[in-house]
């Protein structure tokens, strides 16, 4: 569904990412982990069209995208949502959603109750109304992952959509990405929680100074070397063992 | 998208008022009040429509109101036409500016924004008082009265209702465009621009579309404006001032509300009549005082009413009657 081939994104003489080649089949959830600063939100900026790749290709559903817009990726079906939330803050979250759904639901009032289904879909029904800017941040992550789905997607890419929630706000969005996954939506998760991603992911991708060090099931890659220098270190090899 | 009724219920009763006047009043002096506090407000919601709504926060929209008074104004006094040809080409002409501004700006944001439209209109006013051989320069030039509607020599009575239509109308597009796609997607551009991207809206193609609508509504104005008042001063026609007060209107009354710019435009036009009344004898000490007034009105807007006087219309209802039930979509 999505290929990238020998993706390299340079800031001056800083490469964020290096040569990456990397395939996402169709229905897969791929986890993608890495210390910070190891290119994986440029990765994502450099797919949803954000930022344009030096070298190397991208690929979705067989379709060059390279260097487009990211509106145009978006109407693609390729949506990402931010690793810093990024809310219509003035506006309420029914209408924040709306916003995303109207992009494949042309009628205003169509939008609005998809909205409502996709609200609902993501536990955000009693909040429809209140403003963006007032919720507490486990909701803002949800809403940020609702809005993207409202785009209706056939690839989502979710960064850190788990960092910073409590422990209760992390079970429900890791139900909520199951429940995606499991209907047939393909995901790229970054994410930093690896209990989650363990659970989550059947195959994990390891970045690290802008580079592919591993990727595989994810007990080879917690057990991978360089991995576990890089990253994850002993300790963590420990605990799930 | 929240408080609707109530705030229809508002522009009704405001609507309403400004329609009945004119037939109880008939006081030249009053009707002069009531044009003007229409055609800002008016002027305020076209500059709404690109600040408000698509968060373009402009202040360069005198470029557009002084484009359309001037192309009213020189094809009547040059060549003879009538003023509303020169206010379908003054749209034209506006609509390719706003293009051209809007297209050049397009990476800006914030207040980038509003310093490159500050001098888009800059450039317009060197244009109008320096091409001496056809413009008259800073002398300015006088409109031509030939009563007539084609002619727009109007009584006051029929300017008012001129004025009250124009203004109508601009109202309903900005509820229009509220409830329309266009409107949410520009809202999203509004809030956040990489956000609304990547949502799958083309936020570049929409900012311009809506600075190209908003140019094409003031331009309309400032036919009006001019052949209201009868002259044309590039100096007043291109200024700051003028782009300020636009603006102003728009955040005293509720920035990014239909009703706003005309709420805004009632304070400040009145306002701005009755110190001109009270102190234009005064040495020119007082000259300037109106900008002092406007400075702390703004601040004190800001600081404590950041959705201005609509805002605090629906605090006031909410204080009364309660939080409103959900608003209808």
């Amino acid at each position: 569904m999505l290929a990238l081939e020998r993706v390299t994104k340079r800031f001056g003489g800083l490469t964020a990412v290096r040569e990456v080649s990397l395939e996402v089949g169709a229905g897969e959830l791929l986890g993608i982990i890495g210390p910070n600063g190891a290119g994986k939100t440029t990765l994502f900026n450099v797919i949803a069209g954000a930022q344009r790749p030096e070298e190397g290709r991208v690929r979705f559903e067989g379709r060059d995208v390279t260097g487009l817009a990211p509106h145009a990726i978006c109407r693609l079906g390729l949506t990402r949502t931010f690793q810093i939330v990024k809310p219509f803050g003035n506006l309420s979250v029914l209408d924040n959603v709306t916003i995303g759904s109207l992009t494949k639901v042309p009628s205003v009032r169509a939008a609005r109750v998809d909205a409502e289904r996709v609200i609902d879909t993501c536990g955000l029904t009693p909040y429809a109304r209140a403003r963006a800017r007032a919720l507490p941040i486990g909701l803002r992550k949800r809403l940020e992952v609702a809005r993207a789905l409202a785009t209706r997607p056939r690839l989502l890419l979710l960064d850190e959509v788990m960092a910073g929630l409590n422990p209760g706000e992390l079970a429900g969005m890791v139900a909520l990405v199951r429940r995606l996954h499991e209907e047939g939506l393909t995901l790229i998760v970054i994410e930093h929680v690896m209990a989650a991603m363990m659970r989550l992911a059947r195959r994990i991708a390891v970045l690290h100074h802008g580079e592919l060090i591993a990727q595989g099931p994810p007990a080879q890659v917690a057990a991978d070397r360089r991995v576990i220098d890089a990253y994850l270190g002993e300790e963590f090899v420990l605990a799930e063992a | 998208m929240r408080l609707r009724l109530p705030r229809r219920r508002g522009a009704l009763a405001f609507f309403l008022a400004a329609a009945v006047a004119p037939l109880v009043v008939r006081d030249q002096f009053f009707l002069d009040g009531l044009i003007l506090v229409l055609l800002w407000g008016a002027l305020s919601s076209a500059w709404n429509v690109a600040a408000g709504y698509g968060g373009q926060v402009s202040l360069g929209h005198a470029a557009f109101f002084g484009i359309g008074a001037y192309a009213a104004a020189l094809l009547s006094a040059r060549f003879g036409q009538s003023p509303w040809l020169g206010m379908l080409l003054g749209v034209l002409l506006s609509i390719g500016a706003g293009l051209i501004i809007g297209y050049l700006s397009n990476r800006l944001r914030g207040p980038y924004f509003a310093l490159s439209t500050i001098a888009f209109s800059q450039v317009l006013l060197i244009v109008a008082s320096r091409w001496r051989g056809f413009t008259a320069g800073s002398e300015g030039i006088p409109v031509p009265f030939r009563p007539g509607f084609a002619t727009l020599g109007l009584s006051h009575a029929a300017w008012a209702y001129l004025a009250l239509g124009v203004a109508v109308l601009y109202f309903a597009v900005q509820v229009v465009l509220e409830r329309s796609r266009l409107g949410y997607q520009l809202a999203g551009v509004r809030e956040d621009e990489d956000a609304a991207e990547a949502l799958g809206i083309a936020s570049r193609r929409l900012k311009v579309l809506a600075i190209a609508v908003s140019a094409a509504l003031t331009s309309i104005c400032g036919t009006l404006w001019a052949q209201y008042v009868g002259f044309v001063d590039p100096f007043y026609v291109f200024s700051v001032d003028l782009s300020v007060r636009f603006a102003l209107m728009s955040i005293i009354g509720g920035i990014g509300t239909a009703l706003g710019p005309f709420l805004g435009s009632v304070l400040i036009t009145s306002l701005e009549t009755y110190l001109r009344a009270t102190f234009s004898g005064m040495k020119t000490g007082f000259a300037g005082i109106y900008l002092v007034i406007y400075g702390a009105m703004l601040v004190l807007v800001v600081r404590f009413l950041p959705e201005g006087l609509v805002g605090l219309a629906a605090r006031l209802r909410t204080r009364v009657t309660g939080p409103p039930a959900t608003a209808a979509p």
